[in-house]
């Protein structure tokens, strides 16, 4: 460069300058993705409504169906495509806010693997026939003719409200039977049982915004609980009061709300109760009033002293205190129990223990209060539960059900292997599945009907969990159907109402018929300001939800005996296996949806596969690295997955996430991972005879093969890279008064 | 913040401040002979005041439409503005090809003898939108609005007639009014639009068209 005029810096400038000229030089080139004229169609409308503007998207409410709470949506529509999902602000249960399964509902709605056709088995194989061929068959099989015994008919659903509940209700009634089995694998039916018993109410009012301390028994309420949306938002205001709310979580394996805890505290799985009764004892002795309780159970409570209680639960006995010193000098508190206090065989008797924690502290009338009912009881939801799965394998065992319809459930996945499920239902004759996707239950019944996504068709839904505002959430078609020969569930229910020659539903022509018919006939106090019924129906569907009134509503305290075993290990199979549940794959429903199978795991990040998660001292004892394979085996069978290696777990705990190791559901789903589920040893609570989700004890050996574990974050250290700032501890005792935490 | 070239003062963001050195003076006069000659090569537009129109050619090819469609009928010899069918146009995105209803709103009564008016007419009696081929596209991974640009150069263009919109439609569509079925006959590619964008003073921030 020395030897010319041009310096250094103008060299480089005219480098520069050379990139950019070859950068627009490369503008003008004609690109491969600019679209060649005339191969593409472009359709106008015929007619189009006033309001559609090509281009500019349309906001429709209708309520979300991913999971039983029910949340208010508004779907994006532009060119008669629904588009995007967000929370309906007038909803009173999710407040606009909607969560990753709400937005990936978009994927079960164009998913490819949606049923198209309705199947007839035929010579034991699935056959595509037409509907008239297969209404023809259901009506040989259900109808008037049949001649069927309405008891050996049953209906086997997920959580079902609103109309299609009153429908539902009226064609079973119609066939005689009494037979609906509602299952949920994530429910909260033991906790239920336990309020009713001891509260008076079901499901009351948690205000976890009131609480100034929460202390949690494995109830992941922010992530996969009764209303996800609806309590993060509690939450949030619970941690941005002043003083901020302490949240303490208590729990065998680290949940979503787990890893959002100032205090989270590993609990040797079943224990509790112990540790509720544990904390009982410190109050009692330290100050707090039990003279309300019974002698009995002061006797119980004074038993359980700290040395036994750190014996038995495994956290320690200062640790005890001092989260019971917590709960005492920072009234009002709240005392929650979730999965895994309910999820053995004294699960209800642990629960009791949690609840009477709530009594003891004088939580009942402050932070918890009642939430009545609404005043159309035959329209709110009826709760799944595992007891009806359990009901319905002892059905099908004893060839008690000659036809059974499935909706909204997808039980030869979910039940344990040792129910037997998939031979026992081969003692039903007539299996029919209204159901969007070719999953297991599907496949396995002799009738597919299918119907309409959620995003195509009509209906009304009142959220499995309503503590605030009682209120009937509109579904209504956010698109035309894509499969036109996929047919509404509502419809599907009027025309076996109108089969069975039900009065007072021949007049209707389609369930949006009915449903409007249903509207206008409320009581004129719920229908507000509207001027005439039309009225009315216009501003149902504009707004999506219509408010109704709370009946009743008050809660009692009622202590009852409480009744914990004598915990034993098992050597022969030393650990603990916890079927995890997340917000995203849910109980294995959302599996067939790519952006949830690439939404990393809330606390190991791992997409697309199953995992086993593992204590750091356990995996050094089995000798196994990260993405290691290792066998989990309980007296039920095996299942072989990838060792993650957290803290976040007891040591005495094996925890493999549910939602996975499907054997059919479609190309997203079908063949990956493993369904902890199918190990699961057939225990139930012995009160209210739900399945024990996490009673299953099970050994680990090393399989002997290894792969990359495919997660997001590749690293459990920042690195030195400061990405989350951190502040020493006695930085955050002076600040934060994290002094009273831990 | 955004950085232009400046020709009299080199790198300059928003404010106008000088924020790096000029370019070397040989490069400079390059630099002006070219934009000069390009300057003379394209007179101010005569009827959309306040506009550069952007340059450069494509020989787009004849498209075989299920109905000849006539644009020059429509808008050469009967005057009908651009925006009366592509009603959108002014409203969204994209300008819509007009609903069939709006063809029948006139045809019901008139030409309905002409052949195209028959098949137009077979259409709308079987419920069915003529399946029209796209001419004019853009990459998914570009923004375009005809909004913005209708209330850039039409709206918000002080002396600027409404009457005379296609002339700015021309500016990216060619003189539709002479042609039968639309052709494409500019390029529609990053250069044709980042140049149009310079000479206009649009908004060159690489966001603003990819999104």
């Amino acid at each position: 460069m020395s030897g010319n005029n041009v310096n250094r810096r103008d060299f480089l400038k005219i480098l520069g300058w050379g990139g950019v000229g070859v950068a627009v030089a490369g503008c003008d080139r004609p690109t491969t993705v600019t679209l060649e004229e005339g191969k593409e169609e472009v359709v106008a409308y015929l007619q189009p409504e006033e309001y559609v503007i090509p281009g500019v998207g349309v906001w429709f409410a209708s309520t979300c169906q991913q999971c039983p709470a029910g949340c208010g949506v508004h779907g994006r529509v532009r060119e008669g495509r629904v588009l995007k999902m967000e929370g309906n602000p007038d909803s009173p249960i999710n407040y606009g806010k909607l969560c990753q399964m709400g937005q990936a509902g978009l994927q079960g709605h164009y998913n490819p693997d949606r049923l198209k056709k309705p199947l007839l088995r035929k010579g034991g194989a699935l056959t595509e026939v037409s509907w008239e061929e297969a209404m023809a068959q259901l009506d040989q099989k259900v109808g008037i003719a049949s001649g069927l015994n309405g008891e050996r008919f049953a209906w086997f659903t997920g959580t079902v409200s609103g109309h299609q509940s009153v429908l539902l209700s009226a064609h079973l009634a119609s066939m005689g039977s009494k037979n609906h089995f509602v299952h949920e694998v994530i429910n909260d039916a033991v906790v239920r049982a336990v309020n009713q018993d001891m509260l008076g109410e079901a499901a009351p009012r948690y205000l976890l915004d009131q609480a100034k301390v929460v202390l949690s028994f494995g109830a992941d309420f922010v992530g996969a609980g009764a209303s996800p949306v609806y309590f993060a938002n509690s939450y949030a205001k619970f941690r941005t009061a002043t003083p901020r709310g302490v949240l303490i979580q208590v729990e065998p394996k680290m949940t979503l709300t787990g890893g959002s805890a100032d205090l989270w505290v590993a609990i040797r799985p079943g224990t509790e109760g112990v540790l509720a009764l544990g904390i009982a004892n410190y109050l009692t002795t330290n100050g707090v009033d039990a003279s309300g309780l019974p002698e009995s159970l002061r006797a119980l409570i004074s038993g359980y002293g700290p040395d036994k209680v750190s014996k038995i639960t495994g956290v320690s006995a200062d640790r005890v205190a001092r989260i019971a010193a917590l709960l005492k000098d920072r009234s009002p508190s709240l005392v929650l129990a979730g999965a895994s206090a309910e999820g053995h065989a004294h699960g209800y008797q642990s629960v009791a223990a949690i609840t009477l924690l709530n009594i003891l502290l004088g939580n009942v009338g402050k932070t918890i209060v009642p939430s009545g009912a609404s005043q159309f009881p035959q329209m709110e939801a009826k709760p799944g539960n595992t007891r009806d799965l359990l009901a319905f394998a002892n059905a099908a065992e004893q060839k008690a059900l000659d036809v059974v319809f499935f909706h909204g459930a997808n039980p030869v996945y979910t039940a344990p292997a040792a129910l037997g499920l998939a031979e026992k239902i081969k003692n039903i004759p007539f299996k029919v599945a209204f159901s969007c996707f070719p999953d297991e239950t599907a496949m396995s019944a002799d009738l597919v009907l299918p119907i309409l996504s959620a995003h195509e068709d009509w209906g009304t839904h009142m959220g499995v969990y309503q503590p605030e505002q009682k209120s009937i959430s509109i579904q209504q078609p956010l698109m035309e159907p894509i499969y036109p020969d996929s047919k509404g569930f509502g419809d599907l229910l009027l025309v076996m109402l109108k089969a069975r020659k039900v009065t007072g539903f021949d007049g209707f022509e389609d369930y949006y018929a009915y449903l409007k018919s249903a509207f206008a006939a409320l009581p004129a106090s719920v229908k507000g300001d509207a001027v005439s019924d039309e009225d009315f129906w216009g501003k149902t569907l504009q707004k999506g939800i219509v408010k109704v009134a709370t009946v009743g509503g008050s809660l009692s305290t009622k202590a009852i005996e409480i009744n914990l075993p004598e915990f034993k290990e098992d050597s022969s199979r030393p650990y603990h296996l916890v079927p995890s549940a997340r917000l995203g794959m849910w109980d294995g429903r959302h599996a067939n949806l790519p952006w949830l199978q690439e939404a990393p795991d809330q606390i190991s990040k791992v997409v697309w596969t199953s995992w086993v998660e593992v204590h750091p001292q356990t995996a050094a004892k089995l000798g196994v690295k990260e993405g290691d394979f290792i066998k989990v085996a309980s007296e039920h069978g095996a299942v072989e997955a990838q060792v993650y290696i957290y803290k976040g777990v007891h040591p005495d705990v094996i925890a493999v996430p549910m939602g996975q190791g499907h054997e059919e559901y479609g190309r997203y789903a079908k063949g990956r991972g493993v369904n902890p589920l199918k190990v699961l040893a057939p225990a139930t609570d012995a009160k209210t005879g739900e399945l024990a989700l996490y009673a299953t004890r099970v050994t680990a050996t090393h399989a002997g093969r290894r792969e990359l574990l495919v997660k997001l974050m590749g690293n459990e250290t920042q690195l030195g890279r400061k990405m989350v700032a951190t502040v020493k501890a006695e930085v955050f005792n002076r600040t934060e008064g994290g002094k009273d935490v831990a | 913040m955004s950085v232009v070239y400046s020709f009299f003062s080199g790198w300059v963001d928003r404010s106008g401040a000088s924020i790096g050195g000029r370019l070397p003076g040989y490069l400079m006069a390059l630099m002006g002979v070219v934009a000069m000659m390009v300057l003379a090569a394209s007179p101010a537009h005569a009827d959309v005041p306040n506009a550069v129109p952007p340059k450069g050619e494509h020989q787009g090819k004849h498209v075989e439409q299920p109905i000849e469609f006539p644009h020059d009928i429509h808008a050469n010899v009967n005057k009908i503005n651009c925006m009366y069918c592509h009603t959108y146009a002014r409203r969204s995105k994209v300008a819509g090809i007009p609903p069939t209803s709006k063809c029948m709103g006139c045809h019901m009564v008139i030409a309905t003898d002409k052949p195209r008016i028959k098949k137009l007419t077979e259409y709308w009696e079987k419920r069915e939108p003529p399946r029209w081929k796209k001419v004019h596209d853009v990459p998914d991974f570009v923004h375009f609005t005809h909004e913005k640009h209708l209330k850039r150069f039409v709206f918000d263009n002080q002396g600027m007639e409404v009457e005379k919109v296609s002339e700015v439609c021309a500016f990216c569509h060619g003189e539709v009014k002479k042609m039968t079925v639309a052709e494409k006959v500019k390029p529609l590619n990053m250069g044709f639009c980042a140049r149009c964008h310079e000479a206009n003073k649009g908004p060159f921030d690489c966001w603003k068209c990819h999104k």
